[in-house]
Formats: C-alpha cells, sequence, structure tokens
C-alpha cells in the first residue's frame, strides 16, 4: 500500500524552528527551514545530516517550501542553500520572498555582532538563497515536475502567509504554516478548498486556547497606552521591522485621530518606509478593508506615525516610540530602554517573543534590576507589559479549518505537547479521523488508500442500462463489470470487446477442468447415462443433452467418463467449463463427488 | 564568576527539581548543561559533587518524583552522566544507590517517562558522558544496559537511533582504547586481548550487527549498515576486521541481492571500508563487493553506485574506470553513439525515453563527470574533447537545438527547457574547462553558452551558472586574441540586454560577473577600452537607479570595479564624476543598507589602490559625515574602515611606516591631521565612540587608540591647532564630564548645569571648554578603560551563566505565565 511520511525536524511537539519533511508518491519535500534564535551555535538550526549523511541535499529534496517570512520558518535556509549545499527549486509567495530577505539581513546584522557566533550565513549568502526562491501567487497550480504540484491558499498570519497543498497523483498533503482564522486590522482570515488530503498538518500554538476576542486585546493595548500618555510618561514598543508593528501602527493611528491625541508617535528610522513600501506593492495580499480604503487613502501613510531620530528620547513631555529590535538586544530599542527605564511613569510593551538572555526575556520574567555592560546596574521602574498579538489560529480555528479541509488524517505540529495532546483527543472524536503528533525526529506513517477514477465507456453503460440497470447516480454507487484499460496516463473501463478490439488482441478461451473418481459397476456408456439423469433430475431448469459422441453437455460445461482396464468398476468423470459458469461447474463437481443415486 | 554562579545552584536545583514549576525556557537547560560541560572541563566532577550536595539532592528528587517534566528528566540523565564522568564523581554517586536508580530503564516505564523521545535521549546521552573510565563501562555492562541500546538502535526517533549508534561505537572505541587492550592496530591481529567480561560485551554487540544484516525487516538492515559504517569509519583494530569478517557473508547477499533503497548505505558502509587498511587485503573482499554492486552497469542502481564510486577518494583504478564507463553511457547514450554492449544500450536507451529517469541519468552522469574534472582525473579510454563536446551538445538540446542525426531520440524531448540537466551540465561545462585541449573547443563552447544567456525563458539560475562558466572559460583563454572580439562584439550586447531583464535575479546575476570579470582582466587595456567603447559603462551607470535594492549594491560595485580599470585613462575624468555623483545620491537617499554599503566599500577600495586620493577628495568628506550618521551599523562599520583607510594613507610617509616622523615629517603629520580634520575624521571616530551600536564603538575606540599615540609621538606637534567643537555633538557630555572632573575649581557650577539643561548651561559650555584640542580630547577620554569595557562586553544577549541562572530563577517567581508566542 503507498504511504506518506511525516518527520519533523523542528515543530514536533515544539514552537521552536519549523522544518517539517514530508516522503509523498516517492518525493520527498521540505515544509519550511526555520531557526531557532536562543542558541547561538549549531543549535540553532536544523540538523540535515538526519536528511542525508553525505550532504548531497540537491539529490534528495525535490522541493523546499516556505510558508512565511517569520525567522523560525525560513531562518536556517540560507545556511542550508548556501552553507550545507542545496541546489533545488525553493517555492514561496512573492510577499515573502520580498519580505524575508529583509529579516534574515536584519538576523545575520545582529548575530555577526555577537562574539563567540560562528558558522553564520552572509549578506552574499542571503542573496544567492533568495536567486533560487521561485516566487508563486495564491491558487495557482505549480508544476514542480512531471508527478509533483503545489498549490497556495491564503493564511493571514502575516502579509504573504501560505499554506500549501502538495499533491503527488492522487496522494495530497496540506501544510497550513502558521495561520489565523479570524481577520485582523490589516490581514483577512485563512481560507482553503474542500480538497480533501490525506494529511492536514496543522499549527497548533493555542491548541488550546480559545482566545479572548481580537478586540479585547485591542481595547487592552490602547487604554494602556493612553493612560501612561496622559500621565505623561513614555511608551516603548519594541518590534521586528515587518509584520505585527504594521497592526499596531494602524491600532494607534486610527486612535490618536478618533481622540484627537497630540502626543507624537515614532517608529525608528527607516523601517516605515521599507515596510510601507512593501505593504503597498502587496496590497492585494492585505484584508478587504484595507484594500477598499486604500483607492481614497492609504492606510500606511500615517498622520500621527513620524521617523525616530535618537535626539527625540531625551525630550520631555509624553510620546510613543515603535523601535526596533524587537527583543530588546541591540541597537535603538535597547538604548531607549535604558534611558526610560529608571521612571515609574513609563512604559514598555513587549509584543512578542523574546529569546532567554535578552533583556526583553529578563524584564518580561519579572526582573527590576539589571546588570549592564560594564556591570553598572539598572534599576527597571517603568511598568513591563506583554501584549500577545500573534496571530495564530485558536482551538476553534483548527477545528474550522478541519471542516473546510475534510482531510482524512491529522498530525499536529508547532505546538506544545501536553496540548496538542488534548486537542488530538478533541479532534479524534469530533471528526472521528486519525490524528498524529510526532515528536521530533519521529516518523509518522500514514497508509493512503487512493480512489482512482476511472472513466467508463458509453457503449459499457448503454449495455447496462439495455439491461435494465438503473440510471448512473453518484449517492448510489454500485459494481459494474468490463475490462480495465490503462493507456496513457489514463484509466477507462470498456466491454471486454471493445478492449480486444482497441487493443488489437484476439480472445483466448480459459477453461477448468476437473476430475472425479466414483466406483460404477456399470459400461461406461452406461455410467454416461446415469449422470444424464441425474443431472436431469437435479437442474430442472437447464439445457441438458446427451451428445451421441459420449459426452453430457450442460450450458458450456462437458462431462466424459473414462475408465481404466485394472479396474473397469473406477470411473474417472472428466468435467471441462469456461469460467463464466465457474459457479455453475464447482456446483456439478462437487455433487458427482457425492455419487450417483443407485 | 563561577562562584557566584555555585552560589545560585542551590536554588536552581530547587526550582528545577519542583514539579509544580514550569520547565525554564527550552534552551536555558541546554544552555546549563554547557556551563556543567565547561566547569566539568576545568576541574574534576567530584569537587563539584562534594561541594555541592544540592546536586546529588536534585538528582535524588528528580528520580524519586513520578511527575517531573520529560525536559527536567532528560536534563537530570544528561547532568548525572556529566558528573559520572570521572571516577571520584562516579562513585560519589554508586555509593547511595543513585546510579542505579537514574540509569535502571525499568524506572522509566512506570510512569511511561521512556514513551518521551527525549527521556531516551537523555539516558543515552548521559551513557555517553559517563563513559569515560573502566568503572562506567563495568556499570553498563553488569547492568545489563547493552540490550537496551541495541533495542534503542531501532527506535521510532531518528534522533535516538543515531545516538545509541554512536553510543555503541564509543563503546566498541573504548574497549579497544590503547589502555583497555593490548591489541595492535595491524589488520588482521586477529583475536580481540580484552578483559574476559569485556568480551561478552564486544560480542554481544557484534552480533547484533550480523543478526540486524541478517534480518528481513528493511530498517533493521539499515540501521545494522549505519552502525558498521560508523564503527569502521571511528574504530581501530582489531574490532574493525573482527566486525568485518563477521558482517561479511550477510553482506555479500546484500550487495548480491542489489535492493534500491539500500544501495547508498552499502555504498557508505564501503566507503568507509575503502578507507581502512582492509581494503588492500583481499581476504576480506572489499573490491569484490563494489564490483558486485556496480553490476553489468544498466540498471538505476548500478548508475548510482558508479558515481558513487567516482566519488571515493581510495578506490582502485580499475574498478574507477569501470564506474566511469557506465558512468558516461548515458551521456553518450544521448549524444554519440556509444561503444558498449548492445543489450546493455537498449536497456539504458530504455531509461532515456522516459522524462524522468532520463534527467536523473543525465545528472549522474554530469555530476560525476564535474567531480573527476574537479580533480583533473586523466581520461585515457576516452578523449577529452569528444566527452566536452557532448556536454555542449546536451546543452544545446536543453536550448532546444538538435542535429538532426539525433532527433529520433526521445531523450531530446525531454530535455528541451530542463533546467536541472542545463545547471548540471554548465556547472560541468566550467569544470571542464581545467583540460587546457579543451581550449581548441572554445568557439563551440563560447556559442552555447551565448545561447543560454541570449534565451529569454533561460531560468535565472541558469542564468547565474552560465555566468560561472563563461568565466572560467575566458580565465582559461586570456591569451587568446579572439577573446576580446568575443567579449566586445558577442557577450557584451548579450549582457546590456540581461541588464534590462525583467527579474531582479539576472540583472544581479549579471552585474556580478560584469564585476567579477573587471576584475579578472584588470591590466588588460583591450577590455577596458572595449568597456568604454561598447557603452556598457553607461548601462552600468543606469543601473544605479535599479528599481531592486540588490542589483544597486551589485550596479556599485560593478561600477566602482569600472572606475578602478579605468583610472590610468586619461578620459576617465568623466566616469569617474558621474560615477562619483551618482554615488553620492545612493548613500545619502537609498532606503536599502546594501547599496549604501556598497557604496561606502568602493571608496575604500579606491583608496586602496595606488591611486591619487586627490581625486575623491571633494567626497570623502561627505561620505565619512553620510556613513557615520547611517542608521545601519554596518554602514557605520565599512565607513569606519574607510576613515582607518584614509588615516593609513594620509598619516604615512610611506605605505609601512606609522611613527617616528622627524622635523620634516612633522610638517607633513601636521598636515596630515588638517586634511583628515577637514575630512571630519575626527567628528566621525568621536561621534562613534558614543553610537548605540557596541561594534562600532570598538571600531572607533581602537581608531582613536591609534590616533592618541601618533600624536603623543609627535613631541612638538602644535596642538591648538586642532581645536574641535564640542557643542552640539554627540560626545559633548561624555567629554564635558571628564573635561570638569579634571578642572574641579569649575566643577561645581559646570555638573549642576550640565544635569539640569538649563539656559545657564550654555554659557557654561562656552565659558569652560566649547573648544578643546583633539590631542586634549585624547587625553580626557579614558580610551583604554573604554576599549577594555567594549572588549569585555557580553554583548546583546548575555550570555553568562550568572545571567541564565539568574532567568531560571525568575521565571519561577513569575505567577503569571506568559502565553507560549512565537516570533
Amino acid at each position: 500500500m503507498p504511504d506518506i511520511k511525516v518527520t519533523p525536524l523542528g515543530a514536533g511537539q515544539d514552537v521552536g524552528r519549523s522544518c517539517i519533511l514530508v516522503s509523498i508518491g516517492g518525493k520527498n519535500i521540505m515544509l519550511d527551514c526555520g531557526m531557532h534564535m536562543g542558541y547561538n551555535d549549531d543549535r540553532r538550526f536544523p540538523d540535515f545530516s538526519y536528511i542525508t549523511q553525505n550532504g548531497r541535499l540537491t539529490e534528495f529534496l525535490d522541493c523546499v517550501i516556505i510558508s512565511h517570512f517569520h525567522l523560525d520558518h525560513c531562518g536556517a535556509l540560507p545556511y542550508m542553500s548556501e552553507m550545507v549545499g542545496y541546489d533545488g527549486p525553493i517555492y514561496m509567495t512573492h510577499p515573502t520572498k520580498a519580505i524575508c530577505p529583509i529579516l534574515l539581513e536584519d538576523f545575520r546584522k545582529i548575530t555577526v555582532d555577537k562574539k563567540g557566533e560562528t558558522n553564520f550565513f552572509t549578506s552574499q549568502m542571503i542573496k544567492d538563497c533568495m536567486k533560487k526562491v521561485v516566487p508563486l501567487n495564491l491558487h495557482q497550480t505549480i508544476q514542480v515536475d512531471e508527478e509533483l504540484e503545489i498549490k497556495a491558499y491564503y493564511a493571514g498570519h502575516v502579509l504573504g502567509a501560505a499554506m500549501f497543498q502538495i499533491k503527488v497523483g492522487l496522494e495530497s498533503v496540506v501544510y497550513t504554516g502558521d495561520y489565523n482564522m479570524t481577520p485582523d486590522r490589516h490581514l483577512g482570515a485563512a481560507w482553503i478548498d474542500k480538497c480533501r488530503p490525506d494529511i492536514l498538518i496543522s499549527e497548533s500554538t493555542y491548541a488550546t486556547t480559545i482566545r479572548d476576542s481580537k478586540r479585547c486585546r485591542e481595547r487592552d493595548f490602547l487604554k494602556k497606552v493612553h493612560e501612561t500618555v496622559e500621565r505623561g510618561g513614555k511608551v516603548l514598543i519594541p518590534v521586528f521591522a515587518l509584520g505585527r508593528a504594521q497592526e499596531l501602527c494602524i491600532l494607534l493611528e486610527t486612535f490618536w485621530e478618533r481622540m484627537n491625541l497630540k502626543a507624537p508617535i515614532y517608529f525608528s528610522t527607516g523601517l516605515t518606509e521599507k515596510a510601507n513600501h512593501y505593504y503597498k506593492l502587496f496590497i492585494t495580499w492585505t484584508n478587504q478593508k484595507i484594500r477598499k480604503t486604500f483607492v481614497q487613502r492609504n492606510m500606511f501613510e500615517f498622520k500621527h506615525i513620524k521617523a525616530f531620530d535618537r535626539s527625540y528620547a531625551d525630550n520631555p513631555g509624553p510620546m510613543v516610540v515603535f523601535a526596533t529590535p524587537g527583543m530588546l538586544h541591540a541597537g535603538q530599542s535597547l538604548q531607549i530602554f535604558k534611558k526610560w527605564a529608571g521612571n515609574e511613569k513609563n512604559m514598555v510593551i513587549m509584543p512578542g517573543y523574546c529569546v532567554q538572555g535578552t533583556v526583553g526575556h529578563k524584564i518580561l520574567n519579572g526582573q527590576k534590576k539589571l546588570e549592564m555592560e560594564g556591570r553598572a546596574t539598572l534599576d527597571v521602574k517603568l511598568q513591563v507589559e506583554y501584549m500577545s498579538f500573534s496571530a495564530h489560529a485558536d482551538a476553534k480555528g483548527i477545528m474550522q479549518l478541519i471542516r473546510m479541509a475534510e482531510p482524512r488524517n491529522m498530525l499536529l505540529v508547532h505546538g506544545e505537547a501536553k496540548k496538542m495532546e488534548f486537542l488530538k483527543d478533541k479532534i479524534e472524536q469530533e471528526f472521528s479521523i486519525s490524528c498524529y503528533m510526532p515528536a521530533n525526529g519521529e516518523t509518522t506513517t500514514v497508509v493512503t488508500n487512493p480512489s482512482v477514477p476511472v472513466d467508463i465507456s458509453l457503449n459499457l453503460l448503454k449495455r447496462e442500462m439495455a439491461l435494465g440497470g438503473p440510471l448512473p447516480d453518484a449517492k448510489r454507487p454500485r459494481t459494474m463489470h468490463g475490462t480495465l484499460i490503462m493507456k496513457d496516463n489514463s484509466l477507462r473501463l470498456v466491454s471486454p470487446e471493445q478492449a480486444l478490439k482497441e487493443l488489437g488482441l484476439s480472445e483466448h478461451q480459459l477453461r477448468f477442468t476437473c476430475r472425479v473418481q466414483l466406483h460404477d459397476p456399470h459400461s461406461d456408456t452406461d455410467t454416461l447415462g446415469r449422470i444424464y439423469t441425474h443431472l436431469k433430475s437435479v437442474l430442472k431448469s437447464y439445457s441438458i443433452q446427451h451428445v451421441p459422441d459420449g459426452t453430457v453437455i450442460v450450458e458450456s460445461i462437458v462431462i466424459k467418463v473414462t475408465s481404466s482396464a485394472e479396474e473397469p468398476n473406477l470411473k474417472v468423470i472428466l468435467l471441462s467449463w469456461s469460467y463464466q459458469d465457474e459457479e455453475l461447474g464447482s456446483f456439478l463437481s462437487t455433487l458427482l463427488k457425492k455419487g450417483l443415486p443407485s | 564568576m563561577d562562584s557566584e554562579c555555585l552560589a545560585l545552584l542551590p536554588a536552581v536545583c530547587l526550582v528545577l527539581a519542583d514539579p509544580k514549576q514550569s520547565p525554564p525556557d527550552d534552551t536555558s537547560l541546554e544552555k546549563l548543561l554547557d556551563w556543567f560541560k565547561e566547569l566539568h572541563s576545568q576541574s574534576n566532577g567530584q569537587v563539584l559533587l562534594q561541594h555541592q550536595p544540592c546536586l546529588l539532592e536534585f538528582i535524588s528528587s528528580v528520580c524519586t518524583s513520578k511527575t517531573t517534566d520529560h525536559a527536567i528528566l532528560a536534563f537530570t540523565l544528561k547532568l548525572t552522566g556529566l558528573l559520572a564522568a570521572t571516577t571520584q564523581g562516579f562513585h560519589l554517586l554508586e555509593e547511595g544507590g543513585l546510579l542505579v536508580s537514574v540509569f535502571e530503564r525499568e524506572a522509566w516505564c512506570v510512569c511511561d517517562h521512556w514513551e518521551d523521545a527525549s527521556v531516551r535521549s537523555g539516558w543515552l546521552q548521559g551513557l555517553l558522558n559517563m563513559l569515560k573510565h573502566q568503572q562506567a563501562l563495568d556499570f553498563i555492562r553488569g547492568n545489563g544496559l547493552i540490550k537496551v541500546i541495541l533495542q534503542l538502535q531501532n527506535d521510532r526517533s531518528l534522533f535516538v537511533a543515531c545516538l545509541a549508534n554512536q553510543l555503541l561505537v564509543h563503546i566498541l572505541n573504548f574497549l579497544t582504547s590503547s589502555n583497555m587492550t593490548n591489541g595492535s592496530d595491524a589488520v588482521g591481529s586477529s583475536e580481540l586481548s580484552l578483559r574476559p567480561d569485556w568480551v561478552s560485551v564486544s560480542s554481544e554487540i557484534m552480533n547484533a550487527v550480523v543478526e540486524a544484516l541478517s534480518s528481513e525487516d528493511h530498517p533493521q538492515v539499515l540501521q545494522g549498515l549505519r552502525l558498521l559504517s560508523l564503527v569502521l569509519s571511528q574504530c581501530g583494530e582489531p574490532i574493525r576486521s573482527t566486525l568485518w569478517k563477521d558482517v561479511l557473508v550477510p553482506l555479500e547477499v546484500l550487495v548480491n541481492r542489489g535492493s534500491e533503497s539500500l544501495m547508498k548505505t552499502l555504498i557508505t558502509v564501503l566507503q568507509a571500508a575503502v578507507r581502512t587498511p582492509l581494503l588492500s587485503q583481499s581476504e576480506y573482499k572489499v573490491e569484490v563487493l563494489l564490483e558486485a554492486m556496480l553490476g553489468d552497469g544498466n540498471r538505476k542502481e548500478h548508475f548510482q553506485c558508479a558515481a558513487l564510486i567516482l566519488k571515493l577518494e581510495k578506490c582502485p583504478e580499475v574498478l574507477k574506470r569501470k564506474a566511469m564507463n557506465i558512468i558516461l553511457l548515458p551521456l553518450q547514450c544521448v549524444s554519440t553513439q556509444p561503444q558498449a554492449e548492445k543489450e546493455i544500450i537498449v536497456v539504458l536507451k530504455e531509461q532515456l525515453s522516459q522524462k524522468a529517469s532520463c534527467i536523473s541519468l543525465l545528472m549522474q552522469s554530469l555530476s560525476s563527470l564535474a567531480e573527476l574534472a574537479h580533480t583533473k582525473y586523466l581520461f585515457e579510454d576516452i578523449s577529452i574533447h569528444s566527452v566536452t563536446s557532448s556536454v555542449v551538445l546536451l546543452l544545446r538540446m536543453c536550448s532546444g537545438h538538435c542535429p538532426s542525426s539525433l532527433l529520433h531520440i526521445n531523450a531530446f524531448t525531454h530535455l528541451i527547457g530542463c533546467c536541472k540537466v542545463q545547471r548540471c551540465g554548465l556547472d560541468t561545462l566550467g569544470a571542464l574547462s581545467v583540460y587546457e585541449e579543451n581550449v581548441d573547443l572554445r568557439k563551440d563552447i563560447f556559442g552555447v553558452l551565448l545561447d543560454c544567456l541570449q534565451s529569454p525563458d533561460s531560468h535565472a539560475t541558469v542564468m547565474k551558472k552560465t555566468f560561472q562558466a563563461i568565466k572560467r572559460w575566458i580565465v582559461e583563454c586570456l591569451p587568446f586574441p579572439d577573446l576580446l572580439q568575443f567579449i566586445s562584439h558577442d557577450l557584451f550586447p548579450v549582457l546590456e540586454k540581461r541588464l534590462c531583464d525583467l527579474r531582479w535575479e539576472v540583472r544581479d546575476s549579471t552585474l556580478e560577473f560584469i564585476t567579477q570579470l573587471t576584475a579578472a582582466l584588470n591590466g588588460y587595456s583591450g577590455f577596458t577600452e572595449a568597456l568604454h567603447n561598447s557603452g556598457m559603462v553607461s548601462v552600468l551607470l543606469s543601473s544605479l537607479a535599479d528599481a531592486e535594492g540588490y542589483v544597486r549594491a551589485s550596479a556599485v560595485a560593478a561600477v566602482g570595479e569600472a572606475v578602478t580599470v579605468s583610472f590610468h585613462i586619461v578620459n576617465n575624468n568623466n566616469l569617474l564624476e558621474e560615477a562619483l555623483v551618482q554615488m553620492m545620491s545612493v548613500l545619502s537617499q537609498d532606503t536599502e543598507g546594501f547599496p549604501r554599503r556598497a557604496v561606502v566599500k568602493v571608496f575604500t577600495s579606491w583608496l586602496r589602490g595606488s591611486h591619487p586620493i586627490t581625486a575623491l577628495d571633494s567626497s570623502l568628506s561627505s561620505v565619512l559625515s553620510l556613513g557615520g550618521n547611517d542608521f545601519d551599523w554596518e554602514v557605520k562599520m565599512h565607513t569606519l574602515e574607510l576613515a582607518e583607510m584614509l588615516m593609513e594613507k594620509t598619516l604615512t610617509c610611506c605605505p609601512y611606516a606609522i611613527q617616528n616622523f622627524g622635523s620634516s615629517e612633522e610638517t607633513h603629520f601636521t598636515q596630515a591631521l588638517s586634511r583628515l580634520k577637514a575630512y571630519g575624521l575626527f567628528d566621525l571616530l568621536l561621534n562613534s565612540l558614543f553610537d548605540c551600536d557596541r561594534p562600532v564603538c570598538e571600531k572607533a575606540c581602537g581608531l582613536l587608540v591609534k590616533l592618541r599615540t601618533l600624536t603623543a609621538e609627535t613631541a612638538d606637534l602644535n596642538h591648538s591647532a586642532f581645536v574641535l567643537n564640542v557643542c552640539g555633538n554627540r560626545w559633548e557630555n561624555e567629554v564635558q564630564r571628564r573635561c570638569l572632573k579634571k578642572q574641579p575649581a569649575k566643577a561645581s557650577v559646570c555638573v549642576t548645569n550640565l544635569v539640569s539643561k538649563s539656559d545657564e548651561e550654555t554659557d557654561c559650555d562656552l565659558h569652560c571648554s566649547r573648544n578643546i584640542s583633539l590631542y586634549k580630547i585624547l587625553q580626557i577620554l579614558d580610551l583604554d578603560d573604554m576599549q577594555r569595557m567594549l572588549t569585555l562586553s557580553s554583548d546583546h544577549v548575555v550570555n553568562s551563566p550568572r545571567s541564565l541562572m539568574e532567568d531560571i530563577l525568575s521565571a519561577a517567581q513569575q505567577s503569571e505565565e506568559n502565553i507560549v508566542d512565537c516570533y
């Protein structure tokens, strides 16, 4: 039986880097190629030696698919393609291809600066890697080769995020990447066809959470910012260049407009232009509201949000600053934090994950005294808030996607084991399908039983109808007999005569023979006569002939009697029949084995 | 630092052992283990265990708790192994029976912990950590753990299975390490001279390998082969030859069965065997096995095997030739009439008629050929001309051209526009440039390469490979006069067309190629003239305004190189002026970092060359000022590198001497400093010293120290001539603060003002130190201390173990759980 194998090298029962290997119909595909930002050595990248020991990934992999631009999904790509060595195709959507190198470059710049960093890719490698990327559009079916095709669906989450359907022949897998089933300020909700894949590989970050409404979180965020600004404090929001930052900007811009607030909002220099450039370029990937209003006014051209200059940090009075990087581990955001940390009127809002060792991680853990460079201690008096704006599907959303795609099997990745366990039970209960949750390095094998579509010849259908059969009905499957022709990549069921004609073959008759021994003291002719009489009495509705040449014929069944000279009482009855009369032939042989009536 | 950490350790142990606490961040435990490893390598486990009883308590409490998290369990297993790696540590752990309770497999089964791959993996890693002394091996043997390890060799988790193999090899290695045996490393030193109780260990493992290889279960065979190849490559004698003898029979069966799915692993085994002295001894049959795997060369697996044999570094020549004949067949079949048995050709043609196998066979053929070329393999039976011509023909087929004599070959239709074969073919063609005799074919070769470039349908990756191949061939053909003709008449027009390609990847690769070509042909005046006369230079200049940042950066580099090779041309001024104007606009206005970085790098490379700086004089101060104020720290770093080059060029009389200025040199030095001041170099360095990015500060500090040394060494320098205005600069506060420290009399007034930033402050500043001499600034700033701090700084992500422990502790105190988020 054909099967599909799924092996996570990352994201198996964890929310680390995603890297999942799928073997389907003889093809090997890598889904995402993420990096773990928490390490500063080789442990940050997936160990590709598990795929192939000689490092020749190009020979092993048919393609790599990247779901979106976050580094835990694409951060190891230049390492894999340029340092380990992979020359094959890499697929991602157009926005992902445009934005991915910016984030890779951002992270490279932070990383190369660190001491003790080894084995990290260069700018040139990022570019060379990007040159291998084949961009694709939503709902566009891409033929990777003769057998393998892929198709992207909208996933929400971040600009350009996509879910991918991977199809080889009749087997298929859908990989969701990260997705969001509820639209947000700038992106729409994920959507997929009822494509009934053999396996749906879904992220499960919020496997057990039914998240409080987005509106609530937004209100909370605005309230906190507003309160701080009202009491004359400064608000620092450390962000990465692209993604959540834009959503928060739209939120604040609208709020400032509505409340007629005067406190300035700043964004790290250079980033707004770059980010907005991409949001404008890929406006079709944003949600309907933004697309509609874009004609009148570009949502990303902000009235209240201005470019930040480092000297502004010392300005008196309230202000809100979006600064990079997002984990408070370097550059501008850290510098501003140091300046503002000592004042309890100020506030820092962390909207995302922070790696251990970063200032962001420390203050989220409640540390109030930070040892900075040179052993000087920094007192953290400002308020620290964590607001998750991460756009993932919650438990309800995941169930909704299953309903949409109707998979035959489910496989959970990108989540915590305990939470996955809970969701797995729920899925198996509600949908009666198997749900798997392999750990990293473990292979899940799903046996597929593909239904093979076959064309039926019109003649065969007409003949079936002529025999009084009902009209074909999709809801009432029934058996039809014919000859299956596999030719030119198609399967057709035709009548045997047509098959012979088409294939230029002549018909051969296949006959079954059987010998039955019985003791009968009469002559051979008499024995045959007794058989004839016996059969006449048993098979009343059949035409039975006693032919003068010494045979009895029932339909296609021929019966002869012989005996040997040494033992004339032992008769050997020879039965022969064609395969159409297999049932009757078997019946007669059994009947005669019981002997003749005396 | 370690003593502070050790003080925190008991609290950390308590937190980790507390089953009510959720385990810390997934990387924290790994980093904590790293620290233990480091400690362990510095001292010994006994000291740590003796002084830190909390560790024993921690291990014991984790073992007895049934509810501990899997991550903590795995950590404990690894840690215990690490602590037991010294005999003293081992005994301490063994005394209370702790070691047995940690590694006893049954204990873990009770609560289904064993079901978790991380626990199994931790268990193996723990044993691996521990296996550093004889007692450890006795412990493993005595507790029957070899059996468990062998079971884990077939674990459902790749990671666990792999680790189990590593551990088994480590055990075998340990058995044969010099202090354990009397064995020699000579092949066939037949008997293991081990302690009798250890013989059972080695035979248990070796029997398991034999059993696995004889098994009908495919995954088991695969794992057996993996272990075998590890033993061959990592173990010494007599284990190696003893095992090889044992497995030879099942191995021969596997080889002769020729299963496709085992092919690669079998080759890995043989590859490992080839590297050992086993190869030279006929009774070990390594060569026979390799030959058997090659078969008659008409099945897909045979091609795979031939391709792999060609990659073996040490391989009998006869075998290599046989493999080469097999591997070249598909290429010959498609392009010429091969010399091979008819039966083989029939089977091969059948395979070539199917697209997938056709592509795969040709790619194997091509890439093997490229590998042979990399080692400059001497082809004896076949002429290199005919091989190269075949590759050229194949590439023509990919572009849709096929000689009528070959039209009947089905493969042709599969090849049209096939990127995979094209890329591979181009790599091979480039590699074939190492054979000098191929230069005769240059017309054909350049022809087909030009075809690839000309076709608008060529994939971007194909274009890139084409450029790489062209560059290799141009460098090989350099002395030929017809080369320039080819470049200016054929190549340049196509390049200009490609510079207008819709795809940025193609435009960028074209520019990168032009840059490399220009650099490679620097000194060939004919080329430089062609560059100017063909109009290529103006196309390059227009590429500076490309829509894509990557392309603009490559254009900057290309223009930079064009200017470099044109410095000696009299009418170069126009190009330089035009280039300078456009580059300054890129540096000041470009929204992306790459082009700005490229501009500064180009200036540095111009300065590095032997060209007069005067031509760049007008732009240098702007570059320093713009680059120094860039918001990309790497642009700032490159600007400091430019400043360093400028200092070197300006301050040195000759390129090799910076110090010891005599009286005439003093004048020179004073002039040089004046020029540097005019460029704004001092402002740049001082501003950068207080940048928000550490590498920038560090670099600037280094340059200032250098400058300070120079000024101090020049005793009669007129310091008052080099006065800098402090006001409005980033470094104002620091300089003022330090200045005031040294002028206690005025301090009281000024300090107040500096803090309050009142209006009087300006007066104070004006009064006390508005203008300070460079010399004084360099003396006031404690540059040595700053440099020390910057070098010591643990950087943005604090990697110290103390910080890690504090993080673990503070995370435990945090009552409100932050929802796990991902970036």
